[in-house]
């Protein structure tokens, strides 16, 4: 500011020789209001001046002939006038700006205008992202973009989703890089940040992410934060809403008079006695009803933002907070943030952009997503039990030693999380000459993370896995430390601080000149460096006093000489060095080409393979530039190719050595003696996953109202980053033993992507808008390590089968069991079957004999065969939103199509309830012939098989909004520039045949994906908000 | 200024070009490397104590020796709970068999940390090294041992590490040469281990030399076996517990009965996620009554359950029976309040009894999951199993009075009539009164030729050994050839 002011006397005193005249004047708007914060600059001499808020100003001009005044101001067109020799005072009136924000890409360490860019890339804007609501900006990204994938790992507050770009590359991390405004940021991390900060998010699909070299190859996200733009006057803008969610689903379970009938008919079935004397029980406890609630949410962003003559400035505030649609507030999330985003003009060529992201956050979690989650236990609990016995404890449902009370579980669980977060940068711009840009930026993203957990003694009933005390009367288990000296364990108390901090350096000079009008030569070169750091602090603590939460801490304890307490920590530094080049080149914008290669080197892999060089190159030809292309209706049509390399680096530390962190602890004069042993084998020659890509796309624009975009893709992964099975002999599977990281097998994946965007003239009372975009991905396991048939993946039930896997020729983590075809009528009917299938007894599931040896084998795999795949056929986006005068509405739809689902989250036990399915069970001759009889006795009907695999195939309507903007002439009378209110739901309707609670079912790890343990399901929230600017 | 500014960027350009290597170097912290290791006489011990920690998936083979036998049936939930376990007790196991699959890669584990020690033997010396490294050996034959009698021929990884390409390269060798790098070890072991540990849970000199003892008598080396069971009974380090009842107690755990014991506490929690992590033996809580609840027991998840058979085969004097076999419901009827006590049938078999040697009880329950970490130790040689082998050794050399001395021995300590071993026969059958629930049972049946009668779909020539898991045999290049059977 002060610095501008600077320039600005001196650009006048520069010019103390020639005779001068002021020129003074008023800035105004179509409708005659006064503009200020415009900028006026004048050539010659050189000089700017800005409006003050009436609209006036004045500046000095040469005295002679005619002269040009540029004038510039945030949401006008951009205007020159010539002002004659006699002008003295001139009104200047500016046409607002229709800006095509889609104009410009950024495209990592530069950018680009869309229609020069010859790689494949997705964009969505700020508003699109804020406009759906969610706490999470992944969230709001399912169904943006052709070929990114979003699912959702939990329902829960504060729970992640998974970004998958193009499939899935490896059975690993299939992580994208993210970028935000340039600095890396952890994935699953991605709470921290909030939806209402960000300006736009551009996807690298294809080789265009090679400039990202080593880490490119699951896809780079590109976050731009908001930030304010010069010659705009201040403001403030206010968004906020208020929510009610509850559970967008209940499974349908059996009531207890139902249950008390099926599990007779089991047990007698089983030979055994029958449990229920009385049938006659009612309804009994709804275990759902008992821990599903309805919660609020909440969301509340304040943002600033301006910009004087060369200083731009963006301040935003935000809160949010969510209770869990299970057990309310022991399931929560929070979250504070501070945003500046600020840039001035440190000189005419050089430049600083700072930007500063703080968050807080904060989350309780109750058991999710397996057996003994809160959930489960609901599924599972017994109908006939009350949820508080006659005696005044919670119901034990003794039966059972893996399914407790999920009211006390609930009740008995206590942690915190809080995660901190510092991210930002300073950059420093510096432009020497008009066609050279240097860069250098520093960049950081520290965060801190701390926990807590608190085990209360607590008892579920006789043999519960969960127990921590001995008995009803919350007796502590005493452990004796040497013959005699008892002491009580007590409550137990975890605490544990992580630090995280990334630092890195980023050079880079990016050149861009035009030669003879037609010939456009960009280049970009640079370096980079990383390093990141992580340390862990963590102690349990024993004797929390009066197993009282509100002593729920290290400090509170209580056990004698501490004996029983323990630390643990950890550290680790990894390190990446990098140099890119990208060179481009233009034809009259008809011609492109662009060529980049990087070269990578990370400490995190062996010394025989510690650099690694990532080349790709792409080409556009603008057809419809061309002469001969006369077909009007079509007024842009490109066609691009590209090709590259990329690399994966995901693997742990040092997991190219062989470090002694295996365990090896026995027992000696009764005392635990701690040893060494060798955690996993080393391999120096480790290295990354290469991924090599090639894009074929085509890009139509019919009236400029239409836009198509279409991409054709192979994307194949080589020399996977994975743990396979090894052989026993190299002893790595003792305890704390790992197999060695080797660079084995290889995947591909081959697609569409359609996205189609249609957008109505602007010039009409109605406007509407609507995008539908398209993927199909082929996903397919081409090669597997040597020696190994395939990788077994998630198991089936307790103690039972795998049932995915990873195998040549299937999809990543397809599912592997035996076929169903239909249930045995009767014992003649097994009698005569051309197969055996032995144990088989009337109402049993008839399995298909794949191998064709007239014999079902359950010893091997033989008979198994495929049974689907969590990985659709295709996923469909389908955006509308149309206004109409003050009113707007939107709706946004997701669509996946052929995925299947493991239906894993019923227990397999005699007592456990179940689905009503089972109602229609097989007890006689032609009375069912989809579900197998009930009985306790031995059966092969809970071996894993297509009976437990459903369709889960879905339609969501993500999110529906019915906004009134208040008139712009009324909002002027109070000063206010904007003023709107609105309705939202998130999750209204969901149209599928799944069973569960969820058919968006995210799995952080490739192999364990479809299969349903229970999710805590996503909520279907109804929401009232206000939106303001002034 | 410009080109003060170029020079700088260049600058920074060209540093971290060529300081990337050294920059790029990051040792691991605080953490030590496998190659950096063997400095001090602690380094040593501390890898000695990872060899040891293996011995602890004893679990696995006393549930195998038992199951396979007709000694035990597999109980437990269902039959795709541990459904290993359930194919081994019913004879149609084959090369898919996760339990069995444990038992080869728990063993090769303890071998492999073993082998790492006697890698690095010449590293650095010391005065304690002989005894670890005696020690070391000790613990690579027991368990070659335990691979030789599951698997049969096996492949020999001695004093080395493998690496991913090499375990390719390696083949079966034949029991004879497994047996006499057992053999070996244990000769080299014995003479410097300590006739008395020094710590509790230690190899002994009479451990060594009882396993050699039994290493011979399974491969009928009677004289061989006899010498060594001989200079076990001349230390006169052992003798019998008197009482049988309390041998399986936590309480008189290494007494004077105790030759080797696999040692267990009950002080670290632990979960089904990783049963090989456990400092708990997993037997007692799995052997447990499914959902119990009363006195004296705790409840546990019904496996290897005692059969009828075993039951019957004790004549009705002898106190071992009720030792071995808990018979639930004539022990509920025998309490006060019987009508007050339950417990479950899990659908993996039930047949009313419950190995009483190892199985939870109250007061030996260790911490959550408690299923899992009962502090009962393995006892893997007990001075009456000596005895018993002596005996064995002794009938095949002609020294029939000395093996019924020996016989006898062990049933005046349980009070009943001695008997005239006159045959064979009655001294295997002391030994299944002496040991049933103690995981030997199968291999005794097939070293002395009685499986093919004792266990029903037992086929001669095949189930002598088990198949190596197929995986196994796919990992290390698809050359081995698989069991002959399976």
């Amino acid at each position: 500011m002060r610095i501008g002011f600077l320039l600005f006397i001196l650009a006048c005193a520069s010019m103390g020789f020639a005779q001068m005249r002021v020129v003074s004047g008023k800035v105004v708007n179509d409708v005659n209001e006064p503009l200020g914060f415009a900028k006026i600059s004048s050539k010659s001499p050189k000089g700017n001046a800005l409006t003050a808020n009436d609209g006036f100003f004045s500046i000095q001009m040469k005295d002679t002939a005619s002269a040009t005044l540029t004038i510039s101001i945030y949401g006008y067109q951009t205007q020159e006038v010539v002002v004659g020799p006699g002008d003295q005072n001139v009104t200047l009136i500016m046409k607002p700006e229709f800006s095509d924000k889609k104009e410009i890409t950024v495209i990592g360490y530069g950018e680009a205008k869309n229609k020069t860019i010859t790689g494949a890339t997705s964009k969505v804007d700020g508003e699109d992202i804020e406009k759906m609501n969610m706490a999470r900006m992944d969230q709001a990204l399912q169904g943006q973009m052709a070929g990114v994938n979003i699912s959702t790992n939990s329902g829960s507050p504060g729970g992640s989703a998974n970004i998958r770009i193009r499939g899935l590359g490896t059975f690993g991390d299939n992580d994208p890089l993210i970028l935000v405004d340039g600095i890396v940021y952890d994935s699953q991390g991605l709470n921290a940040l909030n939806p209402s900060d960000i300006k736009s998010i551009t996807v690298l699909k294809d080789a265009m992410a090679g400039i990202y070299g080593v880490r490119a190859a699951n896809g780079v996200v590109l976050i731009e934060t908001k930030n304010g733009s010069i010659n705009r006057k201040p403001t403030i803008e206010y968004n906020g809403y208020f929510g009610l969610q509850e559970t967008s689903k209940k499974l349908d379970l059996l009531r207890a008079d139902e249950y008390a009938v099926i599990k007779n008919e089991m047990f007698a079935m089983g030979g055994q006695a029958m449990p229920f004397d009385n049938v006659n029980v009612g309804k009994g406890t709804d275990w759902q009803d008992q821990v599903f609630t309805r919660s609020p949410v909440q969301s509340h962003n304040v943002s600033l933002n301006g910009g004087t003559l060369n200083t731009r400035y963006s301040i935003g505030l935000g809160y949010f907070n969510q209770d869990g649609i299970v057990g309310g507030s022991k399931s929560h999330f929070d979250r504070y943030n501070a945003r500046l985003n600020f840039s001035t003009d440190l000189s005419d060529k050089l430049k600083l952009n700072s930007v500063l992201l703080f968050s807080t956050e904060g989350r309780n979690t109750l058991p999710e997503n397996g057996i003994g989650s809160v959930l489960y236990n609901a599924i599972n609990a017994f109908p006939t039990e009350p949820v508080i016995s006659p005696m005044g404890n919670y119901s034990y449902m003794e039966e059972v030693s893996d399914i407790i009370n999920p009211v006390a579980q609930i009740m008995n669980t206590y942690n915190w999380n809080q995660a901190q977060k510092f991210v930002g940068k300073e950059e420093f711009v510096y432009k020497p000459l008009s066609y050279l840009t240097v860069t250098n930026r520093f960049n950081y993203n520290v965060s801190l993370v701390d926990s807590k957990v608190f085990s209360p003694l607590v008892w579920y009933g006789d043999g519960k896995y969960a127990n921590t005390a001995l008995n009803a009367q919350l007796e502590s288990p005493t452990v004796e430390l040497t013959p005699g000296f008892e002491i009580d364990r007590g409550a137990a108390i975890y605490e544990e601080r992580n630090t995280f901090s990334d630092l890195s350096y980023e050079g880079f000079a990016n050149y861009d000149q035009v030669f003879k009008t037609d010939h456009q030569v960009k280049a970009t070169a640079g370096v980079t460096i990383f390093q990141r750091d992580g340390k862990s602090l963590n102690g349990v603590a024993y004797g929390v006093p009066n197993n009282d939460v509100n002593y729920a801490d290290i400090s509170a304890n209580t056990t004698q000489g501490g004996y029983l307490n323990n630390t643990g920590s950890w550290e680790f530094t990894e390190r990446l060095v990098s140099v890119f080049m990208r060179a481009e080149y233009g034809f009259k914008e008809k011609y492109l080409v662009s060529m980049v290669v990087r070269r990578d080197g990370s400490s995190k892999f062996g010394p025989n393979s510690r650099f690694g060089t990532f080349p790709s190159m792409s080409a556009g030809w603008l057809i419809s530039e061309e002469k001969f292309f006369k077909f009007k209706p079509i007024d842009l049509c490109k066609l691009r190719v590209s090709y590259g390399i990329s690399g994966n680096d995901q693997i742990p530390n040092f997991a190219y050595r062989a470090l002694l962190n295996g365990e090896g602890v026995y027992v000696f004069d009764d005392v635990i003696t701690q040893g060494v042993a060798i955690g996993r084998p080393a391999n120096p020659d480790l290295k990354w996953e290469t991924t090599r890509q090639l894009n074929i796309g085509l890009d139509l624009s019919f009236w400029k109202k239409l836009s198509v975009t279409t991409n054709y893709f192979i994307k194949n992964t080589y020399d996977l980053l994975f743990q396979p099975d090894v052989s026993a002999l190299m002893g790595s599977y003792g305890p704390g033993g790992y197999p060695p990281v080797i660079n084995a097998g290889n995947v591909s994946n081959k697609g569409w992507e359609i996205e189609l965007g249609y957008r109505s003239d602007r010039t009409k009372d109605f406007l509407y808008e609507a995008n539908w975009n398209f993927t199909a991905v082929n996903n397919k396991v081409t090669a597997v390590p040597t020696g190994v048939d395939y990788l077994p993946g998630a198991a089936f039930s307790v103690g039972g089968d795998v049932a995915t896997r990873f195998q040549k020729g299937y999809e990543i983590g397809y599912f592997f069991g035996y076929q169903t075809a239909g249930i045995y009528q009767s014992q003649e009917e097994i009698d005569n079957a051309a197969v055996v299938q032995e144990g088989a007894k009337p109402g049993d599931l008839i399995f298909v004999d794949q191998d064709g040896d007239g014999v079902i084998s359950f010893t091997d795999d033989s008979d198994k065969t495929y049974l689907g795949s969590a990985i659709p056929d295709f996923t469909m986006g389908f955006n509308l939103s149309g206004s109409y005068k003050g009113f707007d509405i939107s709706a946004n739809f997701y669509a996946s199509i052929g995925n299947e689902i493991i239906r894993n989250y019923e227990r397999q036990q005699p007592y456990a309830n179940q689905m009503s399915y089972v109602i229609d069970r097989w007890v006689g001759s032609e009375s069912s012939f989809d579900v197998p009889r009930q009985t306790t006795e031995p059966t092969r009907n809970n071996v894993f098989s297509s009976f437990y695999v459903e369709d889960g195939s879905f339609l969501r309507l993500r999110n529906l909004q019915i906004g009134y903007a208040f008139s712009k002439d009324w909002l002027r009378k109070i000063k206010m520039e904007q003023l709107r209110v609105y309705v939202a739901a998130n999750n209204l309707l969901t149209l599928t045949r799944y069973m569960g609670y969820d058919p968006d079912l995210g799995s952080t790890s490739a192999l364990s994906a479809g299969v349903d343990y229970g999710l805590y399901p996503q909520a279907k929230t109804v929401m009232v908000g206000l939106q303001f600017k002034f | 200024m410009k080109n003060i500014k170029r020079l700088l960027i260049l600058g920074l350009v060209l540093a971290g070009i060529f300081s990337c290597k050294k920059f790029l170097t990051v040792d691991p912290p605080y953490t030590q490397d496998a190659e950096n290791y063997f400095k001090t006489p602690e380094d040593y011990d501390r890898a000695l104590v990872g060899a040891y920690d293996l011995l602890q998936t004893s679990f696995m083979s006393l549930w195998i020796g038992e199951i396979a036998s007709d000694n035990a049936i597999a109980g437990g939930e269902s039959a795709n709970d541990s459904q290993g376990l359930h194919q081994i007790d019913a004879m149609n196991h084959g090369g898919v068999n996760n339990d069995l699959r444990s038992v080869f890669r728990w063993n090769y584990v303890g071998i492999s940390r073993a082998n790492y020690i006697l890698e690095n033997k010449d590293n650095i010396d010391f005065p304690e090294k002989a005894h670890i490294l005696a020690e070391a050996k000790f613990l690579r034959a027991y368990y070659y041992f335990e691979l030789v009698k599951f698997f049969g021929d096996v492949p020999l990884v001695i004093d080395k590490r493998l690496g991913i390409e090499e375990v390719r390269t390696i083949d079966r060798s034949p029991k004879a040469d497994v047996y006499a790098q057992i053999e070996k070890d244990l000769k080299e072991a014995y003479p410097v281990l300590n006739p008395v540990a020094g710590q509790k849970g230690r190899a002994t000199k009479g451990a060594a030399q009882a396993l050699l003892g039994k290493v011979y008598l399974y491969q009928s080396k009677w004289t061989e076996a006899d010498d060594m069971f001989d200079d076990v009974i001349a230390s006169g380090l052992y003798s019998l517990h008197p009482s049988y009842t309390e041998l399986f107690d936590v309480a008189h755990e290494n007494n004077t009965e105790t030759v080797f014991d696999i040692q267990y506490s009950g002080l670290e929690g632990g979960g089904y996620g990783c049963l090989v992590c456990l400092e708990g033996n997993a037997a007692p809580g799995f052997q447990g009554i499914r959902q119990y609840n009363g006195p004296v027991y705790g409840d546990g998840n019904s496996y290897n359950l005692p059969t009828q058979d075993l039951y019957n085969f004790f004549p009705a004097g002898d106190p071992r029976r009720a030792a071995t076999i808990l018979d639930i419901e004539a022990f509920i009827a025998a309490q006060p309040n019987p009508s007050a006590i339950t417990y479950a049938i899990g659908a993996g078999g039930h047949t009313g009894y419950y190995n009483n040697k190892y199985i939870k009880r109250q007061g030996e329950i260790g911490l959550p999951d408690n299923d899992l970490t009962s502090p009962v130790n393995y006892r893997v040689i007990r001075y009456a199993d000596v005895l018993l082998m002596s005996a064995e050794a002794n009938y095949h050399l002609g020294n029939t009075a000395i093996a019924q001395t020996y016989v006898n021995q062990i049933r005046s300590r349980v009070s009943i009539p001695g008997v005239s071993v006159n045959s064979l026969d009655k001294i295997y059958n002391e030994r299944r009164f002496e040991l049933s629930g103690e995981g030997h049972r199968f291999f005794d049946l097939v070293r002395t030729g009685k499986a093919a009668t004792a266990i029903p779909g037992f086929i001669s020539g095949k189930h002598e050994v088990f198949p190596i898991p197929q995986v196994e045999i796919d990992l290390a290049g698809g050359r081995w050839p698989q069991n002959p059977g399976y």
